[in-house]
């Protein structure tokens, strides 16, 4: 559930704002990478997690300079920052690691020994960002329905022209959006690369992808999302046991779900959708 | 008229130049960032890519598949249609030319390839209507359907592959029969010794041909280019933009199917989960590069062979992975410089 809620939470608050975001796929795998890099340095989980998240806002600023500056086509964007952080990636493990498919192992992130104690949920919650996960379901409820940086961002990416002509700065707002995005997204790569000790190649694995998806079916609400990113979890963990037990459902029609649940909620047979009105359109 | 042509023209001119110029010193700026020397790096390339014959049969084998396949999109791209799911409809029309050539080896050959090629790409086009009928009811966007429909076509492969056509213990069909194989160019000319240079790079250029003539001098051409340019004004000029929509996904998703006669018949003989190695999305930075011109996509493919063998070429100076970067460096500056130079120009594309 974890990287799939923090990655849909971060692709909402930049649709929110207006600004499609399917560089959600790159932005994990980078910040996985860099955490599993900086781990493997400097040795220092904090510092590593630190420089991570620093280097995803460096990026997402990026993005937002190529789609709110420029006003660039934001998919074809998407595209680009993807293939060009798959080839940083693979590029800097081949130099740093020389291997261009894993990194070598790491501590990865404690979890909190005195939540742990807790019997049953503290297994859960003593990982840090499991719990900031499930915190999250309401700091961003609250964040933007309740607060007036919420309602700002959300009128940008209904009706920029009423925006603007309220007095808000609404490229600004974009922009905070897709800030928002880049550490959401860079927490849910951190927490992949922390369970697996180490940063493979493809370790996304459409992550980001599915990410979107959940969103969509969560109709851009958190709680909606939070609900939406569970059930793809479930579908992750089936697909697991599949594989395992031998049952005779084929795990290749079960990894499928996903993306054909997300079409059905689409065309409208699994309820009604609607993305901000003004998402996609640059101002 | 004719001076808004040029300047566009020249814009074009501009923006790609600088947009290769851009890459090319970035990518400078990196081999020096790992403390290499660029110069016998960029020596060797040339060299290797140039000045051997299997060089540059390897450059133009690796350009094919991104020729027919930004020629596909380039028709997609002209409507306006953003059709991210080259990738899985390529693998689609591959993989059914391969089990189609399997099955029907007893037919004359050139009867076998023909109907490979019908096949495999009403499957990739089937598969391309599927985005295109859910725009056109539902107005749902094509971005995200087609990136759904990448993951699902995949895992779709993945489980026939697996469960009924793969050969044994790997991830791929069983080879086709020797006489289906396309003819190779160094068993013509012996200056391609050992290349997988195949007819199927002259296919690619006249598909490229074919498809400058109908975008730009036909009047279907020019009903694409009107709807994306401005789909609501189009029906103006009496043409309905969903009849485009419909029509330049299944010839933009079939051409891409074509991709496979390059690997299945023309280099490998069976197909490979995986094979095409994301060329569905590095063809949208080879039509990019292009503007979505079929000519202009020859030289933009043939660029990002020289990139791909190049890589290969001086591996053991730069980790090949450098080229993953280039390519990632161009999309992005061509993006940008495209932008800034279009609105020096006062151009609105």
């Amino acid at each position: 559930m974890t990287p799939y809620y923090l990655g849909a939470s971060a692709a909402n608050f930049s649709e929110r704002g207006g600004v499609i975001n399917i560089a959600i796929e790159g932005f994990m795998t980078l910040s996985a990478f860099s955490f599993a890099m900086f781990s493997i340095i400097t040795n220092n989980t904090t510092l590593s997690i630190f420089l991570a998240i620093i280097i995803n806002l460096a990026f997402a600023l990026l993005y937002s300079l190529f789609t709110v500056k420029l006003k660039i086509n934001q998919i074809v964007t998407g595209v680009g920052f993807n293939i060009l952080i798959a080839g940083l990636t693979k590029f800097l493990m081949m130099i740093i690691f020389h291997s261009s498919s894993n990194t070598d192992r790491f501590e990865g992130i404690q979890d909190n020994a005195f939540i742990g104690q807790i019997p049953v949920i503290g297994a859960i919650l003593s990982d840090y960002i499991v719990l900031f996960a499930i915190i999250l379901i309401f700091i961003s409820s609250f964040v933007l329905f309740k607060t007036t940086f919420g309602l700002r961002l959300r009128s940008v990416g209904e009706n920029p022209e009423a925006a603007e002509s309220l007095g808000i700065k609404v490229r600004h707002y974009k922009v905070y959006g897709i800030l928002i995005s880049g550490f959401l997204a860079s927490l849910a790569g951190i927490w992949l690369a922390s369970e697996q000790k180490s940063f493979s190649d493809g370790m996304i694995a459409g992550r980001g992808y599915i990410a979107l998806a959940a969103m969509i079916i969560g109709k851009w609400k958190p709680v909606n999302i939070f609900f939406a990113s569970l059930i793809f979890a479930f579908f992750e963990a089936l697909q697991i046991s599949i594989q395992i037990s031998g049952t005779p459902i084929p795990s290749q029609i079960i990894q499928m779900l996903p993306y054909l649940i997300t079409i059905l909620v689409l065309i409208g047979l699994i309820g009604k959708t609607k993305p901000p009105a003004a998402d996609g359109v640059p101002y | 008229m004719l001076s808004k042509f040029s300047i566009s023209a020249r814009a074009n001119i501009i923006s790609i130049s600088l947009s290769l110029l851009a890459t090319f010193l970035i990518t400078v700026i990196l081999i020096l960032l790992i403390g290499k020397n660029p110069l016998p790096v960029f020596g060797t390339m040339f060299s290797e890519v140039f000045f051997s014959g299997y060089g540059i049969g390897q450059t133009l084998f690796k350009a094919t598949p991104l020729i027919i396949c930004g020629c596909g999109l380039a028709f997609c791209f002209h409507a306006a249609i953003f059709n991210i799911g080259a990738e899985g409809q390529l693998n689609a029309g591959a993989f059914t030319m391969a089990l189609i050539a399997l099955k029907l080896d007893w037919l004359p050959w050139y009867l076998t390839i023909i109907v490979c090629i019908i096949v495999s790409f009403g499957v990739s086009a089937f598969f391309g209507l599927i985005p295109a009928i859910i725009k056109i009811k539902k107005s749902v966007s094509e971005v995200i359907t087609t990136i759904m429909m990448n993951f699902i076509i995949m895992a779709l492969i993945n489980y026939f592959l697996v469960d009924f056509f793969a050969a044994k213990s790997s991830m791929h069909t069983e080879k086709i029969s020797d006489n289906l194989m396309l003819m190779k160019f160094s068993s013509m000319f012996s200056f391609f010794q050992g290349s997988s240079l195949n007819i199927c790079f002259l296919i690619a250029l006249a598909l490229a041909f074919i498809s400058y003539i109908i975008i730009y001098k036909t009047k279907f051409g020019y009903e694409i280019r009107a709807v994306g340019f401005n789909p609501s004004a189009s029906k103006y000029i009496g043409t309905s933009s969903d009849r485009i929509i419909i029509l330049t996904f299944i010839i933009g998703a079939g051409i891409t199917s074509l991709t496979g006669l390059n690997f299945v018949m023309g280099y490998k003989g069976f197909y490979e989960y995986g094979f095409s190695n994301n060329v569905g999305f590095t063809a949208i930075a080879v039509a990019l590069l292009a503007r979505n011109n079929p000519i202009g996509i020859i030289f933009s493919s043939i660029l990002f062979g020289v990139l791909d063998f190049g890589g290969l070429a001086v591996n053991d100076m730069v980790p090949k992975e450098i080229v993953l970067v280039v390519q990632g460096v161009i999309i992005l500056t061509i993006l940008s410089i495209n932008t800034i130079v279009d609105k020096k120009y006062n151009l609105k594309r």
